[in-house]
């Protein structure tokens, strides 16, 4: 019996150890037969990226617009040089610079036109290592705030800066953007980080541009640099997983004073919440004064739809993201901005641009607060849900596919695009983009004058 | 009885259970062997190296990637904290993720902005950001012995291994369950299989390329896997590996813009 179950033993650990080495033997045969030589090691430039884009833009515009608007372009073709690179003057200093150079032609432009030729000057700075750890950077600084995707009360330096971009993604808004001119100090610990910074009042604030009215080589600080500002924000590593950041915004409109704070849930979770608090005017307020004080309004402009006092407004992101095991991540996001559209604002907005035979006068102004929030990078309505989907290498075709949705939880209307990378080497990149409002006719997203798009491009790295 | 290459790997697989019969040494248990393969794997002292990730399909090479990693060992966690940063391709240079206790963040120069995200998220192939960076297993896993058993390595050269079990031990794990094959005498890691909560076979990895590095020899070169589509594979190779001073303040979020490029 012993030497039965002795027998049968011996035969199972066989059988066992027969499985374990034919598994052995598969799993051995899926390695790369010609991976086992060292690979060639790409001594690329991790401070330097330099691009050459031509993208080819075609939009299709509604014709029956509720509230009449300025026609816009109906093609557009650019080609831009992309550069960003950082020197290192000496041990403790260097230099950075951001530039976007565009030569374009669009339906609405004759060439040439001084607007064919705009360059966009993003950042050129310098740092000093004051001592460990602490810097202090002189020029213009894009400085960034906040961690949701879809929008970001606390990111205070994001008003006016958004110039001419390619897509409507909030990543990409962030890419195409201006910075500051502002003199920043930043002390960072091992428990946290303290951030100063000054951005000095430079130039008259310039009205709200239109792609029709840019200037060709103008660094654009009347957008930038037409207020003094100051942000004072510290990150506090409280715990392993906690690392809230505070921050305190002042210019001459009023003072906010914002937070944000995410966790991360296991290995396929992270949840975010930012916040920005402030007593300040409504979006219509703000863009009628605006409007007023740059001449774009007459004085005399009526305070259609009626503005707010001021009172506390807060501005909320709220969201989480999840990578399926698919490899697929998702975001998905609260949007609150209680100094947007109200249900009434839109009932009275849509009210007095439908009347037939309306003043011009009236629905340019209608659009101009529209307009204005845009250029403010502020969200228009109260409410909105935002769900994006990234997912990357998708089955090794060297596929990058994205996309998002914006809807307006008032009306249900919103924006769509999807988009896709094919990487055709590590130099050339060919991208597909399609954008679409959707909406009924009298809601927040279908009654833009932009109904689809379609961009296709290609884009060279050096 | 011919020998041929089939039934010849079956004397060797009888072997290997003669092999799996025998008593592993006492004096090691699960947790000191991981240990000690933690040391063999990654240098303890704060160090630099540069990872170059292929990606494979059906057996050929589709895309490469090359990633500065920074790694130092934090005193309270017994873990890594990593600083990486992308260097190639061009489209991606400049990019850095920043592991510092229990939290990852991807900084992108392009839109100055800093991140959250979750280990799961992919970084580049089949590797997702768990797998590439410097981590000690010892710290995420409860590790079981097994036994011992004869495998052959990525090169098809036997070894004596301990098989051990090793479970998460906390949410910062990037797996649910890691079976895990280590040599004995030399602790080199050989072989590792990544599993789901679900029990789902992940990924597969080989350890290869043992080269003296930084004082003793250690696997430069990992292979990994898709288990579910197993026409993918990534090779992960680590050259470039020196000691550096790394202050604490380098694994702050906000000091990801100030990381000095290569």
């Amino acid at each position: 019996m012993t030497r039965g179950i002795g027998w049968g033993l011996l035969l199972l650990a066989v059988a066992w150890s027969g499985a374990v080495i034919a598994q052995s033997d598969s799993d051995l045969s899926l390695i790369p037969p010609d991976s086992q030589s060292p690979p060639k090691v790409n001594d690329g430039r991790a401070g330097q990226n330099i691009y050459l884009e031509n993208a080819l833009t075609a939009v299709s515009l509604r014709d029956d617009l509720p509230v009449p608007a300025q026609p816009s372009y109906d093609w557009q073709e650019r080609l831009l040089l992309d550069a960003r690179n950082t020197w290192s003057v000496d041990p403790t200093t260097r230099l950075v610079f951001s530039d976007r150079f565009n030569v374009r032609a669009e339906s609405d432009l004759s060439l040439p036109e001084k607007e064919s030729l705009v360059n966009d000057l993003r950042e050129a700075y310098l740092e000093w290592r004051l001592a460990d750890e602490t810097y202090l950077a002189l020029g213009r600084i894009n400085l960034k705030s906040g961690i949701a995707l879809g929008y970001n009360p606390t990111d205070y330096f994001k008003t006016r800066t958004v110039s001419e971009p390619l897509s409507a993604d909030p990543t990409v808004l962030r890419e195409d953007r201006l910075g500051t001119v502002m003199l920043r100090l930043q002390h960072i610990g091992p428990r946290g980080s303290v951030t100063v910074a000054f951005a000095p009042r430079l130039r008259r604030q310039s009205p709200i541009y239109s792609n029709t009215g840019l200037s060709s080589f103008d660094p654009m600080l009347g957008r930038t640099n037409s207020d003094n500002r100051f942000l004072l924000k510290s990150t506090l590593a409280l715990a392993p997983n906690l690392s809230p950041e505070m921050l305190i915004y002042h210019d001459s409109r009023d003072t906010r004073v914002g937070f944000n704070l995410s966790l991360t849930l296991g290995q396929s979770v992270v949840a975010y919440v930012e916040e920005s608090a402030a007593r300040r005017q409504d979006l219509i307020a703000q863009a009628l004064d605006f409007g007023r004080a740059t001449g774009a309004l007459p004085a005399g402009a009526p305070d259609e739809p009626p503005p707010s006092g001021r009172s506390l407004k807060n501005e909320l992101a709220v969201g989480a993201s999840y990578t399926t095991p698919g490899r697929i991540t998702w975001n998905f996001e609260y949007h609150l901005n209680q100094a947007g559209f109200t249900a009434a604002d839109w009932s009275r907005w849509f009210a007095i641009g439908s009347v037939s035979g309306g003043p011009a006068a009236l629905s340019n102004e209608l659009w101009y607060i529209r307009g204005y929030a845009q250029d403010q990078q502020e969200q228009g309505t109260q409410q909105a849900a935002f769900v994006r989907a990234d997912w990357t290498a998708a089955s090794g075709l060297n596929l990058e596919l994205s996309g998002f949705a914006n809807v307006d939880l008032r009306d249900g209307s919103g924006q769509a695009q999807g988009e896709a990378d094919y990487y055709l080497s590590d130099a050339w990149t060919l991208g597909l983009l399609a954008a679409g409002d959707f909406g009924s006719r009298k809601s927040d997203f279908g009654s833009l004058p932009s109904a689809c798009s379609v961009l296709l491009s290609v884009r060279r790295y050096f | 009885m011919t020998i041929t290459s089939r039934n010849w790997r079956l004397w060797v697989a009888l072997g290997c259970a003669l092999v799996a019969c025998a008593p592993a040494p006492a004096a090691d248990t699960a947790p000191e062997i991981i240990a000690r393969t933690d040391q063999v794997r990654n240098p303890q002292q704060p160090f630099h190296t540069t990872v170059t990730l292929i990606e494979y399909v059906s057996g050929r090479a589709r895309d490469q990637d090359t990633l500065a990693v920074f790694a130092k060992l934090d005193p309270q966690t017994h873990q890594f904290r990593n600083l990486v940063q992308y260097v190639a391709p061009p489209r991606d240079a400049g990019k850095r993720v920043l592991l510092g206790g229990g939290a990852l963040w991807f900084y992108d120069p392009a839109s100055k902005a800093s991140v959250r995200i979750s280990p799961a998220q992919q970084l580049v192939g089949q590797a997702a950001i768990g797998d590439v960076l410097t981590v000690n297993l010892s710290a995420d896993y409860n590790p079981t012995l097994l036994g011992t058993e004869g495998i052959e390595d990525a090169g098809r050269t036997q070894r004596k291994c301990w098989h051990l079990q090793m479970k998460a031990a906390d949410d910062l794990a990037t797996y649910s369950r890691v079976e895990y094959w280590v040599e004995q005498g030399t602790y080199l890691p050989i072989k590792a299989e990544f599993y789901s909560d679900s029990g789902r076979l992940l990924k597969i990895a080989y350890y290869r390329g043992f080269s003296s590095i930084l004082g003793r020899t250690r696997p430069t070169q990992t292979i990994i896997i898709d288990a579910v589509d197993k026409s993918l594979a990534t090779v992960a190779t680590s050259t470039d590996y020196g000691y550096q001073d790394i202050p604490d303040t380098w694994f702050q979020r906000d000091y990801l813009p100030h990381l000095e490029t290569r």
